[in-house]
């Protein structure tokens, strides 16, 4: 065997590894005439693992929906999935290893907020759309478009505008003005948190009360013993929906039931938590993208064929915007005037599309202004309160 | 609200107890810290959820189903692997107990899927103490903790299996000399400490409701904590250790904010490591 220098073998490792690090530059990803390759980073284990499981079924009714009826550009959708566990460093990683080895166009992802701060820069790096359909953090898009990501699109409203409308009807309609606040620890619980403090001050309420779980808690019970002892008359909750149930649970143990009200956004209004204690529940807020009973023609054709795909089961709101979000995809897929990414990029930020729950018109910061709707549990039911939206107040560069 | 927080502290402080017993017993004769202890108690959290989901059982009859069914889990792993650790150094055991960890919770991952499961069954309705409410679980728990510490107590001093297991904690090798066959009371303290972490799983899941494979892992760390703390050897010990873990706990979430409780588990652990190393309750070093 000749012998190579120690140097030049150096050379030639490092040359080999920065082969396979760097993104191939100008990769024709194209659309156009290929089909179009979509990955879906959502947690499929853990805590949120409900949702990243409706947010799949979602997508696959709208791909195997779109392919029965031709596909796209006369080409079927490839969807494939990767676990993010919910967590920003298993996000990362699934997103990666489908940027690199199966050659996505678009990521659909993530769920939690935390996760998808963590795409950001590395969808960035290699030129493909990431599109959330289900973070609520609104920092994702105030650095996003004119922000710095452009590469990130958001398709759902945002805690802004939540936090506002939750605010607005606990004072209003209920007159509260004693809060606690028990919301989950990572971007979205505390950044919906913060949103909230900043607007108490113009609805007169004040925060007796303040925590946050992590998201594997099970022992609420020192919380709501302190919210019982406070005289409180709503919980400030963002959080997670098996924690809900926990958290409702206990309250019902501890007495809670019909002295407090819930408000904020964890699945109160979903018959499977709503049962575990009615009593708690009655009262309870929430400000949703999304319900099952949302009165559109589109709306509802999607829930009927959902439970006929998946066993008679009930849509979550994930489930409906991933959904959605393929259908974006591929409007934008056969808008696109060119084969590269970035065409598909530009045909995304230029679209005017009508979802089922309004336009879809992205802004310089490419978000798209959509509706948060008020449902307030009443005898056991959970009953529309109207539909919000605004217009987002970026922060001065 | 002070006795909210008491009950809290204590309830908790039993489940913890009952775990953390039979780490200690594990490691008083193996010398080796059962990093998949928590496991065993999420195996008897799932065993008994899928006897009430699946076969229909009631929850009484899910407990000793459950307990049985880890004990056999135990068993199997006790001659797969804590066999071999009895004269191996301390990192073997690391490894391989870790290595088992990941295995079991994976396992039952991949078999019962990642979503968080809910625990239908139980005695959950609440009675009135006080001013407060305990729902009847937790009361049965914290009677089972003392039972179970009883019970324990006396065997340890009384009957002969007892007197071989603390033996074999003093000294292996002599034990060896005498005649003691170690390998089978060191799988047989396994299998017994694997299942008290089952049964307090079974007993726990109507309060925590929520089952997923990956809810050892928090039970094991506090469990170490608290064998530290307690000093290894002592079941009384162990169960005073536990309660003042769950009542610190509760304190600490109570007054300071729920966010912060995990830590306290940590922060014991560091301050009686540097500051305490036999524990809590005895002045010498026993390891």
């Amino acid at each position: 065997m000749a012998r190579i220098s120690r140097r030049r073998l150096h050379l030639v490792l490092a040359g080999a590894l920065a082969a396979e690090t760097l993104p191939a530059p100008g990769r024709t990803q194209g659309t156009g005439s290929g089909p179009l390759r979509v990955g879906l980073v959502v947690p499929l284990s853990g805590p949120a693992a409900r949702w990243g499981g409706f947010a799949w079924r979602g997508a696959s009714l709208a791909q195997s929906e779109i392919n029965a009826a031709g596909g796209v550009n006369g080409a079927p959708i490839t969807l494939v999935r990767g676990d993010s566990q919910g967590t920003p460093v298993e996000s990362v990683s699934a997103a990666r290893r489908m940027i690199a080895q199966d050659n996505v166009q678009a990521i659909l992802g993530d769920i939690a907020s935390s996760a998808t701060i963590a795409l950001q820069p590395v969808v960035e790096d290699a030129k493909v759309i990431l599109l959330n359909a289900a973070s609520s953090n609104p920092d994702i898009t105030y650095r996003a478009g004119v922000g710095g990501f452009r590469w990130t699109f958001r398709a759902y409203p945002t805690d802004e505008l939540r936090a506002r409308v939750i605010l607005q009807y606990a004072a209003e309609r209920r007159n509260f003005t004693r809060y606690a606040v028990l919301s989950v620890d990572n971007d979205y619980g505390r950044g919906a948190i913060a949103f909230s403090k900043k607007y108490l001050p113009e609805y007169n309420g004040q925060i007796l009360s303040e925590d946050y779980y992590k998201d594997d808690e099970t022992d609420f019970r020192p919380v709501l013993s302190r919210i019982r002892s406070r005289n409180v008359q709503g919980i400030l909750m963002y959080g997670l929906p098996d924690a809900t149930r926990l958290i409702v649970r206990q309250m019902a143990e501890l007495g809670l039931a019909g002295r407090v009200a819930l408000l904020g956004n964890g699945e109160f209004i979903v018959p499977d938590t709503i049962r575990v204690a009615p009593a708690v529940l009655n009262g309870a807020v929430e400000a949703a993208a999304w319900s099952p009973d949302f009165d559109s023609l589109r709306s509802r054709q999607f829930v009927e064929n959902y439970r006929r795909a998946y066993g008679a089961e009930v849509p979550n709101v994930h489930a409906y915007t991933h959904w959605e979000a393929i259908y974006l995809l591929a409007a934008a897929a056969r808008s696109a005037t060119g084969r590269e990414q970035e065409a598909l990029r530009t045909a995304l930020a230029n679209i005017d599309y009508d979802s089922a729950t309004g336009r879809v018109r992205f802004d310089d910061h490419n978000q798209a202004e959509l509706p948060m709707i008020i449902y307030e549990v009443v005898n056991g039911q959970a009953v529309s309160r109207g539909s919000f939206t605004a217009r987002v107040q970026y922060p001065a560069r | 609200m002070l006795m909210d927080v008491a009950i809290n502290g204590i309830t908790a402080g039993s489940v913890y107890g009952l775990v953390a017993v039979g780490m200690a017993l594990i490691f008083g004769v193996l010398r080796a810290i059962n990093f998949a202890h928590g496991e065993y108690y999420m195996l008897g959290t799932f065993a008994s959820w899928w006897g009430i989901e699946t076969l229909a059982f009631p929850y009484a009859l899910s407990i000793p189903a459950a307990v049985v069914v880890v004990a056999a889990i135990a068993f199997a792993v006790g001659l797969l692997v804590m066999k071999r650790l009895i004269d191996a150094p301390f990192q073997v055991g690391v490894v391989a107990t870790l290595g088992v960890s990941l295995v079991l919770q994976n396992l039952v991952i991949m078999i019962f899927g990642g979503t968080y499961k809910m625990f239908e069954g139980g005695w959950i309705e609440p009675v009135e103490i006080g001013e407060t409410f305990v729902s009847k679980q937790r009361i049965m728990i914290v009677l089972a903790a003392l039972l179970i510490f009883g019970g324990l107590d006396l065997m340890v001093r009384l009957t002969r299996f007892g007197k071989t297991v603390r033996a074999v904690s003093q000294n292996f090798e002599a034990c060896t000399v005498v005649g003691v066959d170690v390998p089978r009371v060191v799988v047989g303290t396994f299998v017994l400490g694997c299942a008290l972490a089952a049964l307090s799983g079974v007993l726990t899941a109507p309060v925590v409701v929520s089952l997923y494979g990956g809810m050892g892992t928090a039970i094991t760390v506090k469990t170490f904590a608290i064998i530290v703390m307690g000093g290894v050897g002592s079941t009384t010990g162990t169960l005073l250790a536990a309660w003042l873990l769950g009542l610190t706990e509760s304190i600490v979430a109570s007054y300071l904010g729920l966010q912060y409780r995990d830590a306290v588990a940590f922060t014991a652990l560091i301050g009686v490591l540097t500051f305490l190393p036999g524990g809590l309750f005895s002045r010498r070093e026993r390891f």
